[in-house]
């Protein structure tokens, strides 16, 4: 099923492309030009709602409010007015994130997908990236080819980049969580076991990416 | 109506009223004494064989009068009674005496009424007469009347002219000492009135009384408004500089943006193919565009040194996320690859949201600006709220040690930063730069190893 998403957001022009941005990226959006027509919906009908601050007859902050009386629903605002204020004003009412126009639309597109990535971060004992399956408690991981047998730092290394899939990790920050700083606690060490996981992860090892600068990250799909 | 002759109204009137009200109850009190005084002589008179000499000869009684010395009477001093002169009369107030005169109908109504001393003073005020009940009601003597001249009335001239002498005085005292007060009052007028034609002469007046007192209210007042007024035409100049300087450098990008859609015009109208990446340069500029109008507003901002006016606790994962996510779709179209990492706990830093996202939006811009297809721009948070790293590595051209300094001069002049720098660097950097010494943020440049230039702000709870 689709994400439904309400747009807020009074101008036409920007208005019809968002809403076209959001249906190629997938999404099921509606699109309401004034903010007494936003005020009679129910929020929790949305996934995403993205709120423009300056609408007529209404401020984007009162329905910001109104809506998180009744609904934990993200909000992301959108907003031309490079102010300070506002924007922490919009995240003290409980607006999730915000977006400052001039907008690319690949950018509010990422913007909605962080706000719906959100709540996915919180830990589980089972985490599913692609066709990777591990199971944090029983420390078991079943790759497309099948169960995988990894070694403890192996493991973690994997664990550690699955619980922020899709994220990028820094080398350092895997070195600090799988390697034991007893012994070789090094770049080139963690590069050699990242090696070693590649190899195991066989049709998986795509997914498993070098982040040039950074370190590695462990993706959806490779 | 002037002070000083305010003074002296003020100073005469006070003084004559309350001379006239002392002459007014001395001269109560001394009718009162002279009244209280007759009676008495009465008394002591008859007391004194006067009755036995009244009721033998009442036709003659007192004998002739007028010429006698009088005789000193009890009393304070000062009032003898020189020509006073004497009657008897019987209880029904009639004299034997033909010279005596008809007995006062004023004093016998009150003689009637019950009291044994009445008094009256004569039309014209000159005479008091007294009538006094002796302690016998037989007999020609019953009742004794005394005539004498009364005291000076309140409002007659002996009263009232040592009042108008003192008042006089007063008034030329008041004139004369009022002098330096007023010379003082005006000299703060003056002042004021020349602050009020702009002068910048600071209001002083001498001495250490309330007027100097008034005087140095007045300067504190002067500064403060001199301050108000002075940041108020800075803010105005720096309001149409902002405005002068927008307007200018928007229509640069904008000239730029044009040309790039008139030259793909000309090339479909001329049946060229064209590729997606004849557009890149055509959305670069717009986006350029939109980020020079918010560092101008930055610039704005920081020139009003009202950069740091918001100080929030700042989510800089998200922060960073969300510049990532900003100048990613740039970089994508450059075919250059831009990530972010941040750590697993966010990192809370207290700072200007709007400045802080500016400043690092500049430096992504810069790396993504100038790198190459094929390139790489990484954004790297690391560490905690209390020490931090925000590295942007890029593998461009990079700046050459010496451009450095320059670049990242900690202040700026608008004319000046807005001047595309040698490396097209603009005034990005001089406004992430900014923003990091009124965060108290560390700003390093240094080289990428294998090449490019990595920009490292970096936070330390020790150093602040």
């Amino acid at each position: 099923m689709t994400d439904r998403i309400l747009l807020v957001e009074d101008d036409v022009a920007l208005g019809q492309q968002v809403v076209e941005t959001l249906s190629q990226a997938g999404f099921d959006p509606h699109w309401v030009q004034d903010g007494d027509a936003a005020r009679g919906l129910n929020p929790d009908d949305y996934r995403v709602i993205v709120l423009d601050l300056m609408l007529p007859g209404t401020y984007g902050m009162d329905l910001l409010k109104r809506y998180r009386v009744k609904s934990e629903v993200p909000v992301l605002i959108l907003s031309a007015r490079d102010d300070t204020a506002d924007k922490i004003r919009g995240l003290k009412l409980g607006a999730d994130d915000y977006v400052t126009k001039p907008f690319f639309p690949e950018e509010l597109v990422a913007r909605i997908q962080a706000c719906l990535r959100r709540p996915n971060l919180v830990d589980t004992e089972r985490v599913v990236v692609g066709g990777i399956q591990i199971d944090l408690k029983a420390r078991e991981v079943v790759a497309s080819d099948g169960p995988l047998s990894l070694t403890p730092v192996e493991f973690e290394i994997l664990a550690l980049l699955a619980r922020r899939k899709g994220s990028a990790v820094t080398r350092d920050a895997l070195v600090d969580a799988a390697l034991d700083p007893g012994h070789d606690a090094s770049r080139r060490t963690l590069d050699v076991h990242i090696s070693r996981l590649r190899g195991k992860l066989g049709a998986n090892a795509a997914q498993l990416e070098t982040v040039w600068g950074i370190g590695y990250r462990l993706s959806e799909r490779p | 109506m002037k002070l000083r002759a305010r003074l002296a109204l003020t100073l005469s009137l006070a003084t004559v009223s309350l001379l006239v009200l002392l002459g007014w109850a001395q001269s109560r009190w001394s009718s009162q004494l002279r009244v209280e005084a007759l009676a008495e002589a009465a008394l002591h008179r008859m007391d004194s064989g006067g009755r036995e000499l009244c009721e033998a000869n009442p036709e003659a009684w007192p004998g002739p009068q007028g010429q006698r010395r009088s005789h000193r009477r009890p009393g304070p001093p000062g009032h003898s009674f020189r020509r006073h002169r004497v009657f008897a009369y019987d209880s029904d107030l009639l004299s034997r005496n033909p010279d005596s005169p008809v007995f006062p109908p004023e004093l016998a109504q009150q003689l009637r009424a019950g009291s044994d001393v009445a008094t009256h003073r004569s039309e014209d005020h000159r005479r008091t007469q007294v009538a006094v009940r002796m302690p016998w009601d037989e007999g020609p003597c019953a009742v004794v009347l005394m005539r004498a001249k009364a005291p000076p009335r309140w409002f007659s001239g002996a009263v009232l002219m040592p009042a108008f002498i003192v008042a006089f005085v007063m008034i030329l005292v008041a004139l004369f000492s009022a002098g330096p007060v007023v010379r003082r009052v005006r000299q703060l007028t003056e002042s004021v009135r020349n602050l009020g034609g702009g002068s910048d002469e600071p209001i002083h007046v001498d001495g250490n009384d309330e007027i100097a007192e008034l005087g140095t209210a007045f300067e504190q007042s002067r500064r403060t408004i001199q301050a108000q007024l002075q940041s108020l035409r800075d803010r105005e100049a720096a309001l149409r500089n902002y405005i002068a300087n927008t307007t200018h450098d928007v229509m640069l990008p904008l000239s730029v943006l044009q040309g790039h859609l008139v030259s793909l015009q000309q090339r479909i109208d001329a049946g060229e193919p064209l590729d997606a990446k004849a557009m890149v340069p055509s959305i670069e500029e717009s986006q350029y565009l939109g980020s020079l109008l918010h560092n101008l507003n930055a610039v704005a901002r920081l020139e009003a040194s009202e950069g740091l006016a918001h100080r929030d606790s700042i989510d800089l994962n998200r922060l960073v996320e969300r510049v990532v996510d900003r100048h990613r779709p740039i970089a994508t179209r450059k075919q250059i690859a831009l990530e972010g990492a941040v750590p697993e706990h966010p990192v809370e830093f207290v700072g200007d949201l709007t400045l802080l996202e500016q400043a690092l939006g500049n430096i992504i811009q810069n790396a993504v600006r100038y790198n190459r297809p094929h390139g790489h721009v990484a954004v790297i948070l690391d560490g905690t709220g209390d020490a931090w790293t925000l590295r942007v590595v890029d593998d461009g051209p990079g700046i050459a040690e010496t451009d450095r300094a320059r670049v990242l001069e900690p202040s700026f002049r608008g004319s000046e930063a807005r001047t595309r720098h040698p490396h097209g660097m603009g005034l990005g950097l001089h406004i992430a730069s900014d923003v990091a010494a009124r965060h108290d943020l560390r700003l390093d440049l240094t080289d990428t190893e294998g090449g490019g230039l990595t920009v490292e702000l970096r936070f330390s709870q020790r150093d602040t």
